[in-house]
């Protein structure tokens, strides 16, 4: 094995630390993944680091050659050669669908936050925020982005400090539609979290003096972001696999890249198993990176998961 | 200064068809405390909750050394600032430390720098004796010394007047003495405090003036001996021998 994997592993056992107690084989492979991830971009956006851009680490037949020497295992040294030729080309649709992804969870939780609470404690803002969340989560995410896209033509009005940032303009179209919706389906996790936060606190809150925002900002929040963490993380996990949707503005990420390859070379199910491995992996990561905020901000006394 | 400290004028509340609080008057001068006894759902919480307008009266006034605090125009967050309270459960900040919980008020709403807050909260948390328990979360503390942390949590407005509202019934019995022991030294300092409780011994040596509420109406009032000695009615004789039974 070449060097650059080598140097995966050393990041595997970083990761370790990070992730809190689990099943070694996990993390190791969780470690080899982000390792190989994070090492394949810096050397493609580098200019070819290690190996020419868009090179494979380890050469295909090299591999195939492994597999002629134990027949036994032919079959898998074959799968692998077949991986190691078209990871690269996939990994930098990973990196988009890791970009629409955060960013859009990240904003739509800005804008959820409000919804919510209007939700919760608004009088007439709680029917305008009745309103969005019942139009974003009643039509198909698709229609969403195809008025956002097409309809909108909503590649026109991206900033000209925003413009150029990604080689195509369309990503900018899906952030802007998956934050949208995220934040419906979000402020509704967060409303209920919102809702289980006892009484008693913004009652104690408001005792003390705190008008209903300061205690909503200081008192309630701060519990019930806490409690719709788990739900939140559904929200994450599904947002990963309905990035996929950007395929259908022609944002290159993962789907729509092994979509494009798989009508090149015909072997369509061995490039969606790639793909589906990849998700699997952003899924996997995402719930265990999740699980350690979870531990990390649960309330002393309360038990790990807060309560 | 003859002006009282609270004055509560033929104050009323219903919630639906039910009289709650019907046309109820008193009036504490400051250093007095007063205790209001009654069976469950007789108008005591919502008594006290009207005071510092967490309920809304529906009729009547209320006035709080000198200023009407029932009326539109008035600043309940103002009123607040100077009405301590003490729940039965507590309701302490369950995502701050005790000396987070002190130190909130202090903070946001009397605008304290982060240190002067801080100092604050410290000097109110020994007061009640926890100064070792300032970094525990509540979930990591006993009842009573959640319940200490609630009266430290108040104090450090510098509340004129201290609303509890069954302070010790929520508390094993056996913690119920160190909660009592704070609120004897709260009275030794000349706090005003208006009291919900059914702890007859600490009423009888500590309130200047006990109220007998039934029925959303105060049956009979006085200085302690008077109504533990020679009670005028029946119903607030039977109710001191039951709860005594209770409590002993
Ligand atoms: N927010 C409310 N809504 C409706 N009814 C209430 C509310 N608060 C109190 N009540 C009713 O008012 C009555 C008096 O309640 P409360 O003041 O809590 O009595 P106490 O504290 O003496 O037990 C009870 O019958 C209770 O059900
Ligand atoms: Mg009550």
């Amino acid at each position: 094995m070449s060097e650059p994997v080598a140097d995966a592993v050393r990041e595997g056992e970083t990761a370790t630390r990070t992730i809190p107690a689990g099943r070694p084989l996990v993390v190791l492979a969780g470690g080899l993944f982000w390792g190989w991830l994070l090492l394949r971009w810096l050397n493609d956006w580098l200019g070819g680091l290690f190996v020419p851009r868009g090179e494979p680490f380890v050469s295909p037949e090299a591999v195939e050659a492994l597999g002629a020497a134990v027949p036994a295992l032919r079959g898998l040294f074959d799968s692998t050669a077949f991986a190691v030729t078209y990871l690269p080309a996939l990994s930098a649709g990973v990196w988009l669908t890791i970009v629409l992804t955060a960013t859009s969870i990240a904003l739509g939780f800005v804008l959820a936050v409000p919804l919510s609470v209007a939700r919760v404690y608004g009088r007439w803002t709680s029917y305008l925020s009745l309103a969005y969340t019942e139009l974003l989560r009643g039509t198909p995410l698709l229609a969403q982005l195809f008025v956002i896209y097409y309809g909108l033509n909503f590649v026109q009005y991206v900033p000209p400090l925003l413009d150029g940032v990604f080689a195509n303009n369309a990503v900018w179209a899906a952030i802007v539609g998956f934050t949208l919706n995220s934040a419906a389906y979000q402020a509704e996790y967060i409303r209920s979290a919102l809702l289980s936060v006892e009484s008693g606190q913004l009652t104690a809150g408001r005792a003390i003096g705190l008008t209903k925002l300061q205690a909503i900002r200081y008192v309630v929040l701060p519990q019930g972001l806490r409690f719709a963490i788990p739900g939140w993380t559904n929200e994450l996990i599904y947002l990963i696999k309905y990035s996929s949707l950007a395929a259908f503005i022609t944002v290159p990420e993962l789907f729509q890249r092994t979509n494009a390859i798989a009508s090149d070379n015909f072997r369509y199910t061995a490039m969606f198993s790639l793909a589906a491995l990849l998700y699997l992996a952003l899924v996997i990561s995402a719930s265990r990176l999740m699980n350690a905020v979870e531990d990390r901000v649960a309330i002393p006394g309360l038990g790990a998961r807060g309560r | 200064m003859s002006d009282p400290l609270l004055r509560v004028e033929r104050v009323s509340k219903s919630y639906g068809d039910e009289q709650v609080l019907r046309e109820i008057s008193f009036e504490m001068d400051r250093g007095d405390v007063t205790v209001l006894i009654g069976p469950s759902g007789s108008g005591k919480s919502t008594m006290l909750r009207c005071v510092n307008r967490l309920t809304e009266v529906d009729s009547g006034e209320i006035y709080l050394d000198g200023e009407r605090v029932t009326g539109p125009d008035v600043d309940v967050n103002e009123l607040r600032r100077q009405v301590g309270m003490v729940f039965q459960d507590f309701n302490l900040f369950a995502h701050l430390t005790a000396r987070g919980n002190v130190m909130l008020g202090p903070r946001q709403v009397l605008g304290l720098s982060k240190e002067e807050a801080r100092r604050r909260a410290d000097e109110q948390l020994a007061l009640v004796g926890l100064a070792d328990q300032a970094d525990s979360y509540p979930a990591e503390l006993s009842g009573g010394q959640k319940q200490r942390v609630g009266i430290a949590r108040a104090l450090a407005m510098e509340p004129k007047l201290m609303l509890f509202d069954e302070p010790t019934s929520a508390l094993d019995p056996e913690l119920i003495g160190e909660v009592l022991e704070v609120m004897r030294d709260l009275v030794e300092r000349g706090m005003t405090m208006l009291v919900v409780t059914h702890e007859m011994s600490f009423a009888r040596s500590v309130a200047s003036e006990i109220m007998f509420l039934d029925g959303g109406r105060i049956v009979e009032r006085g200085p302690p001996e008077q109504l533990f000695e020679r009670p005028e009615h029946d119903r607030t004789a039977t109710f001191l021998r039951r709860i005594t039974q209770l409590h002993s």
